[in-house]
């Protein structure tokens, strides 16, 4: 009876920390989680950001005057053209 | 005095009548009864609103923001972003604590003076004020990096107009709490701005997340939207139109650009425009989209389509010869006027030296009733069915109405009135062999729908008709090297204070290319030019010119007019 009685209080006892370790590790796992969500959320507004950039460094106006003025390129034309007719394969 | 042990306590002795123990039985479980009351009362009765309550100091229901949807052109070009932004805001009575250096900071920083700050908060009794909206990260970041003292940021977000005013017109812009305000970004207001999301969350005192209280309910972000637009036709359609308005000192213009197989409108432009990034600009006749909003008397740009109905109803033929006599012509108690003196010529004729006498003859053999019936087939009157806010119908007075110097009038273009982009839409008639295409600023994936106007043969030979009116002997400005165009000039005088002015123009420009197979219309208009030209042929058809010659190179269409290459002669050279 008496012996029982103690490893049934073993268990009981090993249960209880075990239920409050893994409360810990949950709370832990969560706080990670919030961390790499936040972190997500982060890149994707880098690559929001990143995408904006680069459509503000392509934008027509700035190649436009790029090419013209830095490079000296002139605008296409017919007459500096040769077209190739697309053979049949 | 002998210490007597407790027991032993005379008082002890003394009897004491029961009733006094059983009173103290009564009042202990008369308390302890009413411990119980009240805790059923707590935890029963009263526990739901409690457990609220307590809830609600430390759960927190946090708001999850959907993002706005991008709106792309048909090349997958960004117009229009949103990116994450803070709204900075104080409450006076504290950050008026701040030092001098503080306030000095915040001002450079928020682009302002330091006095327009003070002035902000200057009432001490508002408890919010809010010092500057949609301020972008980097600079929010310095600012927090100050510690000033009442000085807090809530998050909110920025939309970005990378194509700035090129695009303007067509994307829209938003209001400060990101809603669609004008054109694309209010027309789709609902389908770009997506549903907020929320969670129910345990905060600890920090005021970070602990856990989940109930499931998340995530946010439903916004969907993109990929326009009809091709970014670079529209930077050069822009381009072309800012230098004709300037050329000619004109008040403004428009242009549109329309693929003719789908029906797609590949540019829309108008001159002056603003930017979408800075709120200043935003006001009076840049904010307007003339091409889709303002109607005009277009003038002799209608004239081909009362031919074309002529000729369809056998009326007249190619060869029936027309009087213009010596340029005036007296009809129903007024006078029309041609240009120059044109003779007798065939309808070919009327057209390529846009001889408004010639068209009074053609209506003559016209019934008001027909005239009204094409102009409506092909639109004029009809509100466009295009999702854009503001697109306006253009007005066709019902036929029962005409006289007979307005039948005459109307076969020119006066009396009627209608939009730039009406006008487009009605000449991909004859571009698409009689077949008109319905418009869209949506990339499309289906198959257009399209309505028949006029039979196959007359669309093609009004379609030859335009090709002369746009070659020597018309409007040589329009000519592109390297390709066939069609299309016809009109000059309309404008009407001022009830009467036609002689000295406010709008010349315009309608036509496509290339002529062996369409595969854009081209409209431009240039309202009010002052620089000493007026003629539709002069002011509109270079725009018209070097908008088709620049569209063409971008869409890869082979030329199919003969042109001198420069090219073939050097190519045998060793190349440098």
């Amino acid at each position: 009876m008496g012996r029982t009685n103690f490893v049934l209080a073993v268990i009981l006892m090993l249960s209880a920390l075990s239920l409050v370790t893994a409360r810990y590790q949950g709370r832990q796992l969560f706080m990670q989680n919030e961390q790499l969500k936040s972190q997500a959320r982060e890149l994707d507004i880098d690559w929001r950001r990143l995408q904006i950039e680069r459509a503000e460094l392509s934008r027509n106006a700035r190649v436009d005057q790029l090419a013209r003025d830095v490079l000296k390129m002139v605008p296409i034309v017919p007459e500096r053209t040769i077209y190739i007719q697309g053979g049949t394969p | 005095m002998k210490r007597l042990s407790f027991f032993n306590n005379p008082i002890k002795r003394v009897a004491f009548p029961l009733w006094r123990g059983r009173l103290v039985l009564i009042v202990l479980a008369g308390a302890f009864l009413t411990l119980l009351g009240r805790a059923v009362y707590l935890q029963g009765i009263h526990g739901e609103f409690l457990q609220e309550q307590g809830g609600k100091r430390y759960e927190r229901t946090i708001t999850l923001p959907a993002s706005r949807g991008k709106v792309f052109d048909r090349q997958g070009v960004v117009l229009a972003a949103s990116i994450p932004a803070r709204a900075i805001w104080a409450i006076p009575e504290d950050a008026n604590d701040a030092t001098e250096e503080q306030l000095k900071a915040l001002a450079k920083l928020l682009g302002s003076t330091e006095k327009d700050i003070r002035a902000a908060l200057a009432n001490e009794d508002k408890t919010f004020v809010y010092l500057r909206r949609q301020v972008p990260l980097d600079i929010a970041r310095k600012i927090s990096a100050l510690g000033m003292p009442g000085v807090h940021q809530l998050p909110e977000t920025l939309r970005f107009y990378p194509e700035g005013e090129i695009t303007a017109h067509i994307v829209g812009f938003n209001d400060l709490d990101d809603k669609g305000q004008e054109g694309i970004e209010l027309a789709y207001d609902n389908r770009l701005s997506g549903q907020p999301g929320s969670r129910r969350v345990i905060k600890d005192r920090l005021g970070r997340v602990i856990e989940d209280v109930r499931a998340v309910n995530s946010p439903v972000n916004g969907a993109d939207l990929t326009l009809s637009i091709d970014t670079r036709i529209q930077y050069q359609t822009y381009k072309a139109l800012e230098e004709a308005v300037e050329l000619n000192k004109a008040k403004s213009g428009a242009a549109v650009v329309i693929d003719v197989q789908t029906g797609e409108i590949l540019a829309l432009a108008n001159f002056p425009s603003f930017d979408p990034n800075n709120r200043q600009s935003m006001r009076g006749q840049g904010l307007r989209n003339s091409a889709l909003a303002d109607t005009f008397e277009p003038g002799s740009i209608l004239k081909p389509f009362t031919v074309g109905l002529a000729l369809e109803l056998q009326r007249i033929s190619l060869n029936t010869k027309f009087n213009t006599g010596n340029g005036k012509f007296y009809y129903q108690g007024a006078t029309i006027s041609d240009v120059t003196k044109n003779g007798v010529v065939d309808a070919r004729g009327v057209i390529m030296r846009s001889s408004n006498i010639g068209m009074t003859l053609i209506s003559e053999t016209l019934q008001a009733k027909e005239m009204w019936g094409r102009f409506t087939e092909l639109g004029f009157g009809q509100p466009p069915q295009i999702d854009y806010p503001g697109a306006t119908a253009g007005r066709l007075r019902p036929w029962e109405k005409w006289r007979l110097i307005e039948k005459a009038t109307m076969a020119y273009g006066y009396g009627i009135s209608t939009s730039l982009l009406q006008v487009a839409r009605a000449y991909t008639a004859f571009a698409r062999d009689g077949d008109m295409v319905n418009l869209t600023l949506i990339k499309r994936d289906d198959k257009p729908v399209t309505v028949r106007v006029y039979p196959q043969g007359i669309a093609r030979e009004v379609r030859s008709m335009l090709e002369g009116a746009a070659g020597p002997e018309g409007a040589k400005l329009a000519k592109v090297s390297g390709y066939r165009v069609a299309g016809k000039s009109g000059t309309a005088r404008k009407i001022v204070n009830g009467a036609y002015s002689t000295k406010y123009y709008r010349g315009s420009f309608v036509g496509f290319a290339p002529v062996s197979d369409p595969r854009i219309v081209v409209a431009v208009s240039i309202n009010e030019p002052s620089a000493g030209h007026y003629y539709g042929g002069r002011v509109a058809a270079p725009v018209f010119a070097s908008v088709v010659g620049g569209a063409l190179r971008v869409l890869g269409v082979q030329p199919d007019a003969p042109f001198e290459s420069s090219v073939v002669a050097n190519s045998s050279e060793t190349p440098r």
